[in-house]
């Protein structure tokens, strides 16, 4: 398994889909952090930095680099049919659970840097904003690292997720459409409509798990209660498993033609 | 001893039977050529030998046991299937560093393979940017990465020019050399008559032919090439006796028979004869004429 993951990394260091989508993930989320910070203040959008909500809304807009990472996620595999390696992956490795596990751990480990790049974006662009106004700054230094703890591990579980869907939506454009949809179109549909299935669907509680608890981009719903850290990491790990255990039931028997 | 065996393969893509009730078996040490029109299931079969492709019956084994079962599978099998399915961003260094690495070869092959298929000049190119028969030459890179005893290689001329089907050749013939097995499918003939010592045929999924090369030549039927000012009344005469005639390219043809048969015949209706030689069957005829509609009989015998 070692042997298949040191393969796996060395593929994403062998190309630049990584870097480029680490650089959009950093990009976007750099964006939506400095808009979140310019509209702050009396009479703005987002509450005062001087405040521990104003200055959390920006710390912890984080949301793009989650959704990228899952995006990201499913080119891992998905790349590989849109490619047709796929075919000397498993001439090496015939073992196709053992495949898609280092590729599910590979996804998930390179997830953690989306996760990590986003918070240092947001977290940079937050303290300058408000180094910039003079304010003091209302968030512990503990808590500021608990929100880049859970962006970070938000990003890789979501990175594994989006590896299992890769198997699953093979078309690797569909694939990255998928989860687009699921975190602009249908994770805001029900979270906007039953408030409390909001903390439980899959990005919108990674966005909690990263500090978030409302606005952001995928916007979080108002008014909602978020589970504690624990549950949360617990529940998108799940639903990880979940994905890449029905991936791996599909792809065993998959032909390679 | 067979290396390559396959007993009742058939795979089936839908309404498609692909591949249908094919069992053949290699020896050790020989080069088989693989051959088949376009779709008549020769890259499936292939891939069902490689267990990329699942059987809906029959079984593929390589030393008595399937692909994945295979101990030592890199060092004993090398398989390039498609040069197409090599990613277009990774250099080709990195492409073989790839390989090394998800088969634990050591990284000091990959310098010997690329000067194996000539390629070192290329090596930190994107695969993208490399030609098809350059990218023929890396996925034959890749196959011989484990130094294996058996080659699975598909269509592995294709794309290549005239100096690298050569180049091919040349390989295929040094490997065969040094005792390895090759199974090498092509819809080339030609290619595969320079290098292959038997040859497999598929037709429709089906069987056709496993013989010797030159088993196969000798039972194709002997042509004698003659150039005469009055083609029409040597047909003729020729029809009359019951041979088989055809014209084209301003000789005329007679499909089994003997030289000296005809310049006889010509002699007696005294029609002047300006050239008259046998001409060898070669593996293009006896290719169509195992595959047409109505080769089933000397499919039949044929095959072994």
């Amino acid at each position: 398994m070692i042997t298949a993951i040191r393969t796996e990394l060395l593929k994403l260091r062998t190309t630049r889909l990584a870097i480029g989508m680490l650089a959009v993930a950093a990009g976007w989320t750099g964006l939506v952090a400095a808009i979140e910070a310019s509209r702050a203040g009396p009479g703005g959008m987002v509450p005062s930095l001087a405040t521990t909500a104003g200055l959390r809304d920006v710390l912890t807009s984080t949301g793009f680099a989650l959704i990228i990472a899952a995006a990201y996620g499913t080119t891992v595999t998905s790349g590989e049919l849109r490619h047709h390696t796929i075919t000397d992956t498993y001439l090496d490795e015939p073992n196709r659970r053992q495949v898609l596990t280092a590729k599910v751990i590979t996804a998930g480990l390179t997830g953690l840097v989306f996760g990590a790049v986003g918070t240092i974006v947001t977290t940079g662009i937050g303290l300058a904003f408000a180094g910039a106004h003079g304010d003091h700054i209302t968030i512990a230094g503990g808590t500021i690292a608990r929100y880049a703890a859970g962006a970070t591990v938000g990003a890789g579980l979501l990175a594994a997720a989006g590896a299992a869907i890769g198997t699953l939506i093979a078309n690797q454009v569909g694939a990255i459409i998928a989860v687009f949809a699921w975190g602009f179109g249908v994770e805001q549909i029900i979270g906007g409509v039953f408030h409390h299935l909001a903390p439980y669907l899959p990005l919108m509680a990674s966005e909690t798990m990263a500090g978030s608890t409302n606005g952001g981009m995928p916007p979080l719903p108002k008014g909602f209660t978020p589970l504690p850290f624990g549950a949360v990491v617990g529940l998108v790990a799940a639903v990880a498993l979940i994905l890449a255990v029905i991936a791996s039931t599909t792809t065993v028997n998959r032909d390679i033609t | 001893m067979a290396v390559i065996e396959a007993e009742g393969l058939t795979k089936r893509f839908g309404p498609v039977l692909a591949v249908d009730d094919f069992s053949f078996a290699i020896e050790a040490g020989s080069v088989v050529g693989f051959l088949g029109r376009n779709g008549a299931g020769k890259t499936t079969t292939l891939r069902m030998l490689l267990g990329l492709v699942i059987p809906d019956a029959g079984r593929a084994t390589i030393d008595g046991r399937s692909y994945r079962q295979l101990p030592e599978r890199t060092h004993r099998v090398g398989a390039a299937l498609e040069a197409s399915g090599i990613h277009p961003g990774r250099k080709v260094a990195d492409y073989l560093r790839v390989r090394a690495s998800a088969t634990g070869i050591p990284n000091r092959r990959i310098g010997r393979v690329l000067d194996q298929v000539e390629l070192s000049a290329a090596a930190g190119r994107r695969v993208g940017t490399l030609s098809l028969g350059m990218r023929q030459r890396l996925a034959l890179a890749a196959a011989l990465l484990g130094d294996p005893d058996v080659l699975i290689l598909d269509e592995p001329a294709n794309g290549l020019d005239p100096e690298g089907v050569r180049w091919l050749r040349g390989l295929l013939r040094g490997l065969a050399q040094e005792g390895r097995t090759v199974l090498v499918s092509s819809h080339v003939l030609a290619e595969v008559a320079e290098v292959a010592t038997s040859v497999l045929i598929i037709d429709a999924g089906r069987l056709v032919a496993h013989a010797p090369l030159q088993d196969l030549l000798a039972q194709a039927p002997r042509r004698v090439r003659v150039r005469t000012p009055d083609p029409g009344a040597l047909a003729d005469a020729l029809n009359a006796r019951g041979l088989q005639t055809e014209t084209g390219d301003g000789l005329l043809r007679v499909v089994g028979a003997r030289p000296e048969q005809v310049a006889t015949l010509a002699a007696e209706q005294s029609i002047p004869v300006l050239e008259c030689a046998s001409e060898d069957a070669d593996l293009e005829d006896v290719f169509f004429q195992l595959t047409s509609p109505t080769a089933n009989t000397v499919a039949s015998e044929a095959t072994q």
